[in-house]
């Protein structure tokens, strides 16, 4: 053996040491990065391209506005491509060969999970805009998306009040985010009267396609005289073929409403709704809200990326977390993630829907839910509206999380246990 | 005795040394340039993916000896590598999470019943993915030898079985290949349900914190590992040589030419298969031990179908029944891909249209598939060859 | 009863649409609805009923009008004065406000100024309920089917009259037979006299509907209780034995069989369960659970001991029980009974269900129809299932028949398949994007699915396939190249996001055969057009000269040369014809499912399974492959509804066993051609 393998590697890393090099000459005092950490290729790139052109559009706007501390934002896009292990790997480099300030990214909570060792480590500065299950809370993460009392347990109490379900079928893709909130929302029903035989809970694989078996199911349950209502926790692609499951069926929302918590405006542009019409969603955000600030958003939002595209809830859960921490980093003066940390409490930014969301000490927002109609032309008639619930990182329906208690203003604890009054870990449970 | 044996294959085959020579002084370079014990030039995060890199051209190794010398062309070898890493995760979580269980009822006003300590840990490990209770599955997981030794066993009992029943039943050639397919396939789909105990699509994470060591910078841990996985490539190395320049590797190779022949030689072709076949899954298992640690998390997407075909195609890229062609193979695409999604090249635009390389890079990649099959079918190591004639 | 007597009148009203609405009636409406205005624009099931039940009071002429508007979401009011209106509107911008009692113009206001009234489906369930008096006698026959959809959706007693009164004037011979179905329905539910009510239990024997087996379900409802004694004055379902019983599906009891009771039917009343029955009853003393004595022992601690035990020695559960035990004994703590004196507590008490209707004919003839329909539900089920195994089988054999061809004829193996069937998806796509019109473009589109795919295909054998041919696992590799290059590139033209395909109204909806057995027509259709194909290709290949030579050249290209076949071209064409299926089966899963550029991936080992395990070198086993697999998944499902992944997994292990028993595949080619 020879030279030219030798060589190879020689260049590979010669390469590699010249861009590593060339970034951190570039990345001098004039800017403030911002990194974005989102899939542009893979299962996931479905939804998470969305979030990265949001953000570009949102440091696009503030630039237009003279940036932040008198420095423009410069985005700093890396595809982690669906891949969790390498969400790691990425977020790694944006924090420590980038050198970003903060990092606007993740939607599924195992890349997030995969995430929070790293953010940890070198305490970084994430904000993550989707919806998820709660039962976590990290230092350096604020979650800008629902947790389960800000999405599913309203969603739940709607049924059980005002259509007066009693029989509740749980759909859900098999990952952590439907198990975890069918977990809490079957202890919730159980506390409310609902036996145990009349919670019908099923879990497909991602991207499932053959559902006439599940649909007929769940109409199967009416047999026996109770109202069925179907919780959908049902992700991604797989819900297309559902709800075509669900027209051809010809299951009429005023028999059998179906409540999802991950279908919104992107993933019904991919189906026609005719035959959907009257089923629910419910979301912290709809495109139909009607305010000034929505209006300018979507417009800004079409002038950039088209005409037919929508928005969506993780859509404004960025724009909020991006202008929350705009602010705080305008009132403390420095990007420096322990005073950005500081000045986030307490920090106040108008929804796109009205009414004010608020950061609160365990890194969760006060927003309002929002239960949404679909109609024909895709979008949402907003038919329910609460006043502002605050997040809960724990749930209060599950014995074991009930007694915990995330704060990072007071108690410097994500994980502080009431009943013995310790703090169970500071790191978070990943 | 062992040593003069070695010795004397050492010098009947100097590319053996030349290969340990380099590996040797990459490992120090790197070592001499990191942030953990050298000038800081490469980064933590480049450690780690070297290491990994490192980990990944044993898993091609692997996959040479089964594919390249033995004919079997398995596309579920991945399946192993994954294995090897669940086996050493649970360990990982396992005592990590008792250490903090332990601290945090440090100041309990009882004492823990046994039966309470391993409550508190599963409603840690479990309490994220809806769960709570340990399956039985984690029955050794607070051991370190006995997990480690699983590490080995379990893809080596996996890959016997299955081997056996495949090779038996002279299942050869491509519906091998479909049927190595299913198994990963039915693996991750095993793997994926939150039943499975493994923690379902979450699968394990935060490995990277070293349980007891979380006051040791990621710096020095991601240079122990990589020293490991250089180590492990070595050794391996050194093994995979060993046999191929055996007479057991003439008859695997022979094998791979022509089976039937071979076997009415009067060998006993399921067995060498069946041989190589093990040793190969257990070297992709202890290459996935090293590997997921400085990954962080391991999940059952690790073990779908494509990221065995992604072995496959390291190899034939690199070169086939070409020991270090698999090496430079797997080091070569699995750096560019790093590279190319870093979002570290400048687009390029063409004025009506910017190219986006996190965009087309896939694009390219499967193009040079296409043309590596094509037009050099022995892989870049076959160029390494040419080079050499030349 | 006064309230059935309004309702009466007003229905009478309605009907004879007699008097001109008086002054009188229309202030006491606008007076209502000023009253209660926030309750109308945030109205809620809670606390709606009373506000409905006033607007009718009022007897005022549009309040019909008023509640089907406010059903309807046309209803807005003005944000200045919350006053209600109706709007017009011809750009969505400014809108013409008009009177809810007289109709007169409010002028025109932009849109900021109003706001439209979004009642939630439950409270335009109980607008439905109010207006079914009004629409019952409608001269529409279709409102007059959506009032009885709604009195079946949630039927009331009043109902019942309203449906009695009606039900003589409809003339409609369709309707007419629904209208006395549901008056069936709601007679069992709330008709006062057995003989009436046991009647109509006899006539629904046998019938499928979900809504009767809804009804009689709903009137066999059992309640539990416990009692030293059995009661006699009760209408009893069944007496339970904890741990040993099971509950049928009419309220009766069966007992379990232990140690063979495979199909996991449960006890209904678990032993546990049982004796908190009995301390709800006040029969027994509560238990105390460890994690309570934990707290009494915490609760106890005087300088680090615990009576006479250090604290650190209780790191176990009987260290616990014995220092409880002493706290006990030095009357600390209270005492808590044995297992052994709870069961025989529990052996001392009768468990017992009774039906809450107390009419013990009534009960005894529903649960002998229930029991009759159920077994005919069974049987349907079954049927259902079999449908679902049929059509599943289908989708896999379509998916999977283009590379039957490339694969199982050709021995080309083609990683790619996949993403020539998301290709296929794509073309229909593009083509519905400029047609509009779904049928046209369904029609235009599969031909010219097959077009771009059989090019593509064509291609693909040219330029990189043909130079492969002795090398087939590397043809693997070529082509999984071309696969994620294919996927990408996709990705970067059509974007991340799903695709609609839409269907054709005409294969909207389903076959409903009956509520139990039904099938949507777009998985008839994929089930026809995979027999069309099935056919099609067993012609081409065993009929045609293009298939006779295809096999030849396949069995022994030199040969087939020497006879001057082409085989370079007939390669060509075979492959392109493999690949053109393999498109027109991409349209057929997106309508049914969706189009991404994932979709191939989906379906890639899944086809590959299907062809092997058919056997190679054989449409009839791709078929054979396809419907064991399909009907092989149904079945596990079947066994364990809650999870499909589950079903998945054991699936392609069964597959990978099979393979190790007929590694040929079901249907084995022998002789030569399986050297091929």
């Amino acid at each position: 053996m020879n030279g030219i393998s030798k060589k190879l590697l020689t260049t590979a890393l010669a390469s590699m040491l010249a861009t590593g090099a060339m970034t951190i000459s570039a990345s001098a005092d004039d800017t403030i990065k911002v990194g974005i950490l989102h899939s542009l290729s893979g299962t996931m790139a479905i939804s998470e391209t969305t979030l990265k052109d949001t953000m570009l559009l949102l440091i696009e706007e503030q630039n237009a506005k003279g940036g932040v501390l008198g420095k423009q934002l410069e985005a700093v896009v890396v595809d982690p491509a669906s891949d969790w292990p390498l969400f790691a790997e990425k977020a790694r480099e944006l924090l420590t060969v980038h050198e970003t300030d903060v990092i606007f990214g993740n939607w599924t909570s195992v890349s997030r999970k995969s995430v929070l060792p790293v953010i940890e480590e070198l305490n970084g500065l994430l904000f993550y805009p989707v919806q998820y299950e709660g039962e976590e809370s990290s230092k350096n993460v604020f979650y800008t998306g629902a947790a389960p009392n800000q999405q599913a347990i309203p969603a739940t109490d709607y049924y059980l009040e005002e259509l007066g379900v009693e029989k509740f079928a749980l759909l859900g893709t098999d990952y952590v985010y439907p198990r975890t909130t069918n977990k809490i929302l079957e202890q919730y029903l159980k506390d409310k009267g609902i036996a145990e035989s009349d919670i019908f809970v099923n879990y497909t694989p991602f991207g499932h396609s053959d559902w006439s078996k599940i649909v007929a199911d769940v109409v199967a349950l009416g047999a026996d005289g109770k109202k069925v209502g179907v919780i959908s926790t049902i992700n991604g692609d797989a819900n297309i073929g559902f709800y075509k499951e669900l027209a051809a069926a010809g299951v009429s929302a005023d028999d059998i409403p179906v409540v999802a918590f991950s279908v919104g405006e992107e993933e019904l542009s991919g189906l026609d709704t005719a035959n959907l019409v009257g089923h629910l969603a419910a979301w912290n955000y709809f495109q139909s809200a009607e305010s000034d600030a929505n209006a300018s958003f979507i417009e800004a939002w079409k002038a950039k990326m088209g005409e037919e595209r929508v928005t969506n809830d993780p859509m404004e859960a960025h724009y909020i977390g991006f202008n929350m921490w705009v602010n705080a980093v305008e009132a403390a003066g420095t990007t420096d993630v322990d005073a950005v940390r500081t000045a986030m409490y307490g920090q106040e930014f108008p929804n796109l829907t009205g009414g004010t969301a608020v950061m609160l000490p365990n890194h969760h927002l006060a927003k309002p839910v929002l239960i949404g109609e679909i109609q024909e032309d895709g979008q949402f008639d907003i038919i329910s509206q609460t006043a502002e619930v605050p997040g809960d990182a724990w749930t209060d329906f599950l014995p074991e999380s009930a007694v915990l208690k995330s704060d990072w203003k007071d108690l410097e604890c994500g994980m502080f246990n009431t009943s013995t009054n310790t703090c169970v870990q500071i790191k978070s449970n990943y | 005795m062992q040593d003069a044996v070695l010795t004397k294959f050492l010098l009947r085959h100097p590319s053996v040394l030349v290969f340990l020579g380099m590996l040797a002084v990459f490992t120090i370079g790197v070592t001499v340039l990191s942030e953990g014990f050298g000038i800081g030039v490469v980064s933590t995060s480049l450690v780690k993916t070297l290491g990994k890199t490192l980990c990944l051209a044993l898993a091609a190794i692997a996959m040479d000896l089964v594919w390249g010398y033995c004919g079997i062309l398995s596309l579920g070898h991945f399946a192993f590598f994954g294995l090897g890493g669940y086996m050493i995760g649970m360990w990982l979580m396992y005592a990590r999470t008792e250490l903090i269980v332990l601290k945090a009822n440090a100041a309990a006003a009882l004492p823990l019943t046994p039966q309470e300590l391993s409550d508190a840990i599963g409603v840690q490990i479990f309490g994220v993915v809806g769960g709570s209770e340990f399956p039985a599955i984690w029955a050794f997981s607070d051991s370190f030898i006995l997990q480690l030794l699983l590490v080995v066993l379990v893809p080596g009992i996996l890959a016997l079985v299955f081997g056996w029943l495949a090779f038996r039943s002279r299942v050869t050639g491509v519906y091998l290949s479909i049927l190595t397919q299913a198994m990963t396939l039915a693996l991750a789909l095993y793997l994926f349900q939150n039943d499975s105990g493994l923690r379902g699509n979450n699968g394990l994470s935060g490995l990277q914190n070293l349980p007891g060591l979380e006051e040791t910078s990621q710096a020095d841990v991601s240079l122990w590992f990589f020293w490991g996985s250089a180590f492990a490539l070595g050794v391996c190395y050194v093994i995979a040589k060993l046999i191929v320049e055996s007479k057991l590797g003439n008859v695997i190779r022979a094998i791979r030419d022509d089976e039937s022949r071979v076997r009415f030689l009067g060998y006993n072709v399921e067995g060498y298969k069946l041989f190589v076949f093990v040793i190969t899954a257990i070297m992709a298992a202890i290459a996935g031990a090293i590997y997921y640690p400085q990954a962080g998390i391991i999940n059952p997407a690790e073990l779908a179908p494509i990221a065995s075909i992604y072995l496959a195609v390291w190899v034939a890229i690199g070169g086939r029944g070409c020991l270090y062609g698999a090496v430079i193979g797997a080091i070569f695409v699995s750096l560019l891909s790093s590279f190319f999604t870093g979002g570290q090249i400048p687009n390029i635009s063409l004025g009506f249209y910017t190219i986006q390389w996190v965009d087309w890079w896939l694009v390219l990649l499967g193009l040079s598939f296409v043309l590596a099959t094509l037009y050099a079918p022995k892989g870049l190591g076959g160029l390494v060859d040419k080079f050499k004639k030349a | 009863m006064r309230f059935l007597l309004t309702i009466i009148m007003s229905v009478m009203l309605a009907v004879m649409s007699l008097s001109a609405t008086t002054a009188q009636e229309a202030d006491a409406f606008r007076q209502v609805l000023s009253d209660n205005y926030k309750l109308i624009q945030r109205s809620s099931t809670k606390t709606v009923s009373p506000v409905l039940e006033a607007i009718q009071n009022t007897n005022f002429q549009g309040a019909a009008e008023f509640l089907d508007k406010w059903q309807e979401k046309e209803l807005w009011f003005r944000k200045s004065d919350n006053a209600f209106v109706y709007v017009e509107t011809d750009d969505k911008k400014t809108y013409r406000l008009l009177d809810v009692v007289d109709g007169t113009g409010l002028g025109e206001v932009p849109k900021k100024e109003i706001k439209q009234i979004k009642p939630n489906s439950g409270v335009r369930g109980l607008l439905a309920a109010r207006l079914v008096q009004f629409q019952l006698t409608d001269p529409d026959v279709e409102v007059r089917r959506k009032s009885l959809e709604s009195i079946n959706r949630d039927p009331k007693l009043e109902h019942l009259e309203a449906l009695r009164i009606a039900i003589e004037k409809e003339t409609d011979a369709g309707l007419l037979a629904e209208f006395a179905r549901i008056e069936r329905i709601l007679t069992i539910k709330f008709d006062e006299d057995p003989a009436a009510r046991i009647e109509a239990l006899n006539s629904f024997s046998g019938a499928l509907s979900i809504d009767v087996r809804a009804s009689l379900n709903l009137l066999l409802t059992t309640k539990l209780a416990v009692a030293k004694t059995l009661p006699e004055d009760i209408n009893i379902a069944r007496v339970i034995v904890p741990d040993q019983t099971g509950v049928n599906p009419d309220g009766s009891a069966f007992r379990l069989h232990g140690l063979l009771d495979m199909g996991g039917d449960q006890t209904e009343l678990t032993r546990d369960a049982a004796y908190d029955m009995l301390v709800k009853a006040n029969l027994a003393p509560a238990t105390i659970d460890p994690a309570a004595r934990k707290e009494i022992l915490i609760a106890n601690i005087e300088d680090g001991k615990i009576g006479k035990l250090n604290v650190s020695e209780l790191d176990s559960d009987e260290a616990r029980d014995s220092a409880y035990s002493d706290l006990v004994l030095l009357g600390k703590a209270e005492a808590f009974l044995t297992e052994d004196e709870q069961d025989q507590l529990i052996s001392e008490h009768i468990f017992y269900a009774s039906y809450v209707e107390t009419n013990q004919e009534v009960t005894d003839v529903a649960r002998e129809v229930l029991n009759d329909i159920n077994a005919s539900v069974t049987l349907n089920q079954f049927f259902d299932l079999a449908l679902d195994g049929i059509s599943l089988a289908s989708i896999y054999f379509l998916a999977a028949i283009g590379l039957a061809i490339t694969f199982g004829v050709m021995r080309v193996i083609n990683m790619a398949h996949g993403e020539f069937i998301m290709m296929g998806a794509y073309s229909g796509y593009v083509v519905q994007q400029i047609v509009p019109n779904y049928t046209i473009s369904i029609i235009i589109g599969i031909p010219v699915a097959f077009m771009v795919t059989f090019a593509a295909g064509v291609l693909m054998e040219r330029l990189v396939i043909r130079h492969l041919y002795n090398r087939p696992l590397e043809t693997l590799l070529a082509t999984f190249g071309i696969s994620i290059a294919l996927q990408q590139l996709a990705k970067n033209i059509f974007g991340t996001q799903a695709r609609p395909l839409t269907a054709p109204d005409w294969l909207d909806g389903a076959w409903v055969i009956n509520d139990v057995v039904s099938i949507s027509w777009i998985r008839i259709a994929i089930f026809v057009l995979g027999i069309l194909f099935f056919c099609m290709i067993l012609f081409v290949l065993n009929k045609t000269r293009l298939g006779l030579e295809t096999r030849a050249v396949t069995q022994n290209p030199r040969m087939a040369a020497s006879m001057g076949i082409d085989p370079d071209k007939i390669n060509m064409l075979t492959f392109g014809l493999g690949c053109g299926i393999a498109g027109i089966a991409g349209v057929a899963i997106g309508l049914f499912a969706k189009v991404t550029s994932e979709l191939g991936n989906d379906y890639i080992v899944q086809s590959f399974m299907t062809v092997v395990v058919g056997g190679v070198g054989n449409i009839w086993g791709t078929l054979a492959g396809a419907t064991m697999i399909g009907f092989l998944q149904k079945i596990i499902e079947y066994f364990n509804p809650s999870n499909t992944l589950a079903a998945q997994t054991y699936m392609i292990i069964f597959i990978i066993i099979f393979i190790q028993f007929r590694p040929r595949g079901l249907i084995a080619l022998k002789g030569r051609a399986a050297e091929a």
